[in-house]
């Protein structure tokens, strides 16, 4: 069972995983990352974000290396260095990953609701409605699942034309001097980048699904271009519309910026923007859900549609619990954690393992 | 499945109940508020509210109360209104005079925290009472209409410098940099006009520019702007002089770090002539006159300002942003030994339809 080919008519083109990526890229972090990073490399932020960004680059490329040589995904590679076994315990830990994914961006983008617009709003009764939702689209295979991706890019990519708002504002010299903290700082800087890239991962998980995947790699290192340009260009020009100190205090800068937009026919843009954010963050739940259940599936043979059932009633459940800034702050905090080590630390690692057993096997 | 499809829809049309609403013609919008102090520690604030009556026109209504603490002047002013107060539509607010002095910081950072509340609202101080100011009656529009648009033409036009809720709290939270806000003042209940330029020192205002000031003061704090000025030539002889476009660029001079160099360029017309005719070479002198009344007005200013220890225009940004590794702790030292030099050039393109 394990080992299934997938059949061709549930493959996707290869240029699909491009909007996989930005999709699942783009959440929750966009909207409030430039503080924790200005916190360390202050007016050299913007540095930070393009180190990270090109670190990704050679993240994915060993990405594609293990897939490549196992020819299957996480699972399958895990198989193929550890056994059968510890195999599928090592893959069980990324069921909780993607479950705590899910959950920090739920709980996230419910908060942002929360301050900004309703603050008497429910969080289980909007957590169900958009459940229900996210397993409507999964249900619809993981063909309906890419298709939301590549909605939750385009239909929203108008937002950034609001930006240009802010360039009347915005004053570059607040750059300057360009490099005057230390390295260490702007390491650390890029360190706290890990929330708002992570995401660039999932590509471990449906790779059996592309058609072509050896066409798929330019598309993969496309969409972490955009990601990072983007980011960038978004660090750079949030430091020269705010002043450091008011940086540090703004929890969600890119929500505090909409602030200043003004159009005859809307009052606060923030709304619409928050409105609109609802369709950002739906391609990046509805994935996390479809991975760690197909997850399940390739694990314990669980039935793929009995698993999204199974993590989302927990979903609703846990959600409930997360009550106050701090905690959504330290869940925030965690995944970041866990997905800086998991893609820094445990991809390069599990090529490593993976060369040696394939040079072992040889023999 | 097509079942399943439903119940998200069924979900979303009848969940929408779970958040309070807020019927328009339910709620009372603030439109604009004032504060000022009375005595030590005891604030009395005005809320301004604009009904909209069914003949287009507006009546403006207002609330006083009295408080110690800032928080507890909207509950006691919650506590006169029929309707619950809703910050969303707040476009202008006025802070008194010997609020001013004392620091308003308390107000504005709480501005900031609301995310009801723009980031372009209009702060304003007033000379003499705030409260008053709101009390008049300016016109059909709503007198929140009238003050907001009075700063708002003011700012792109004139000689006003741009300033908003956001560009205050960006002056006030940048090391080097002091902020400043349009100052009001009430003519009679029926009329209000921008008297000056309060000028702060961190959240204290400190100093008023007259509004003759105002147009140097632009060219310097604004990186683009324009304003009209008058330059006397001699007997009968006068130019008006609308600057349609000027620049402004501020260096530190690379041989002696101690001396700012401020280049402004202005490219104006001349709308309104008092002489005979004008020749080019007429217009040559006013090009003159007007660089050498900049260089002069602006210098005095700088120094002015340098005197008060105050830094609109913010010297210690430069310093901050132009000398790689600069000590901010030097600043305080370091102004007082600052000099200045003002290179002005003045372009006049057009000078009317007329020769």
């Amino acid at each position: 069972m394990p080992n299934l080919p997938i059949e061709d008519r549930f493959k996707i083109s290869p240029f699909l995983v491009f909007y996989m990526i930005t999709s699942m890229q783009i959440g929750i972090g966009v909207l409030g990352y430039q503080r924790l990073i200005a916190q360390y490399a202050n007016e050299d932020a913007w540095i930070s974000v393009l180190i990270a960004g090109s670190l990704i680059h050679i993240i994915v490329w060993m990405m594609y290396k293990i897939m490549e040589t196992v020819d299957g995904d996480l699972v399958t590679a895990h198989i193929y260095v550890a056994g059968n076994f510890i195999g599928k315990l090592l893959s069980t830990f990324f069921v909780f990953y993607f479950f705590t994914y899910s959950l920090t961006i739920l709980r996230s983008y419910l908060e942002v609701i929360q301050v900004w617009m309703f603050p008497t709003m429910s969080i289980f009764w909007f957590t169900l409605a958009y459940l229900l939702l996210c397993i409507y689209i999964i249900y619809g295979g993981f063909r309906t699942v890419v298709g939301i991706a590549f909605f939750g890019i385009v239909l929203p990519a108008y937002l950034f034309l609001i930006f240009g708002f802010n360039l009347k504002f915005a004053n570059f010299e607040h750059l300057l001097p360009i490099l005057d903290n230390s390295f260490k700082d702007i390491l650390l800087g890029s360190y706290h980048m890990s929330l708002t890239f992570i995401g660039f991962e999932i590509v471990l998980f449906f790779y059996p699904f592309i058609k072509n995947p050896q066409k798929s790699k330019k598309w993969a290192h496309l969409a972490i271009l955009t990601t990072t340009l983007l980011y960038t260009g978004l660090m750079m020009l949030t430091l020269s519309f705010f002043s450091e100190e008011q940086l540090r205090k703004s929890i969600w800068a890119t929500l505090t910026m909409w602030k200043i937009v003004q159009m005859p026919f809307v009052e606060r843009f923030e709304y619409i923007g928050i409105a609109t954010w609802s369709l950002v963050i739906l391609p990046n739940f509805c994935i996390s859900l479809w991975v760690a259940s197909r997850l399940l599936k390739r694990i314990f043979n669980l039935q793929q549609k009995k698993g999204v059932f199974l993590i989302s009633i927990t979903n609703l459940i846990v959600i409930n619990f997360i009550d106050t800034r701090e905690q959504v702050g330290l869940i925030n905090d965690y995944t970041g954690k866990a997905g800086f080590i998991f893609t820094f630390l445990y991809i390069p690692l599990l090529l490593v393992m993976v060369l040696i057993v394939k040079k072992v096997k040889k023999k | 499945m097509k079942k399943l499809f439903f119940i998200p829809i069924f979900l979303m049309l009848f969940t929408t109940g779970c958040v309070p609403k807020s019927i328009i013609d339910d709620i009372n919008i603030e439109a604009a508020s004032a504060f000022d102090e009375l005595e030590d520690d005891t604030f009395i604030g005005t809320v301004l509210i604009q009904e909209y009556l069914p003949d287009q026109s507006t009546e403006n209504k207002t609330f006083t109360a009295t408080a110690n603490l800032r928080r507890d002047l909207l509950l006691n002013i919650q506590r006169q209104s029929s309707e619950p107060l809703h910050l969303g539509g707040l476009m202008v607010t006025i802070f008194g005079d010997k609020l001013a002095d004392r620091g308003i910081i308390d107000f504005v950072d709480n501005y900031q925290r609301d995310p009801s509340i723009g980031a372009r609202n209009f702060l304003a101080t007033s000379s003499g009472s705030a409260l008053q100011i709101l009390k008049g009656e300016y016109g059909p529009r709503g007198n929140s209409d009238y003050l907001n648009n009075l700063i708002e033409h003011n700012m792109r036009y004139r000689d006003l410098p741009e300033t908003n809720l956001h560009i205050f709290i960006r002056d006030y939270y940048t090391k080097g940099k002091d902020p400043y806000l349009p100052e009001l003042r009430q003519i009679n209940n029926k009329e209000v006009e921008i008297s000056g330029l309060s000028l702060f020192k961190k959240d204290r205002e400190v100093h008023v520019l007259p509004t003759e000031k105002m147009f140097f003061f632009k060219l310097l704090a604004d990186r683009h702007s324009n304003g009209s000025f008058k330059v006397d030539l001699g007997i009968d002889k006068e130019a008006e002089i609308k600057s349609i476009a000027s620049k402004r660029k501020i260096k530190l001079s690379k041989k002696y770090p101690s001396q700012v160099v401020i280049h402004i360029k202005i490219k104006g017309v001349i709308p309104e002539y008092t002489g005979d005719k004008i020749t080019p070479q007429i217009v040559k002198e006013v090009e003159k006159a007007l660089e050498k009344e900049v260089n002069k007005e602006c210098l005095s200013l700088v120094k002015q300002f340098q005197e008060q220890g105050i830094d609109p225009i913010g010297f210690g940004f430069y310093h901050r942003k132009q000398i790689r590794g600069y000590d901010f702790k030097k600043w305080e030292e370091d102004y007082k030994r600052l000099t200045f030099k003002i290179k002005t050039d003045v372009n006049i393109v057009e000078t009317g339809v007329v020769e």
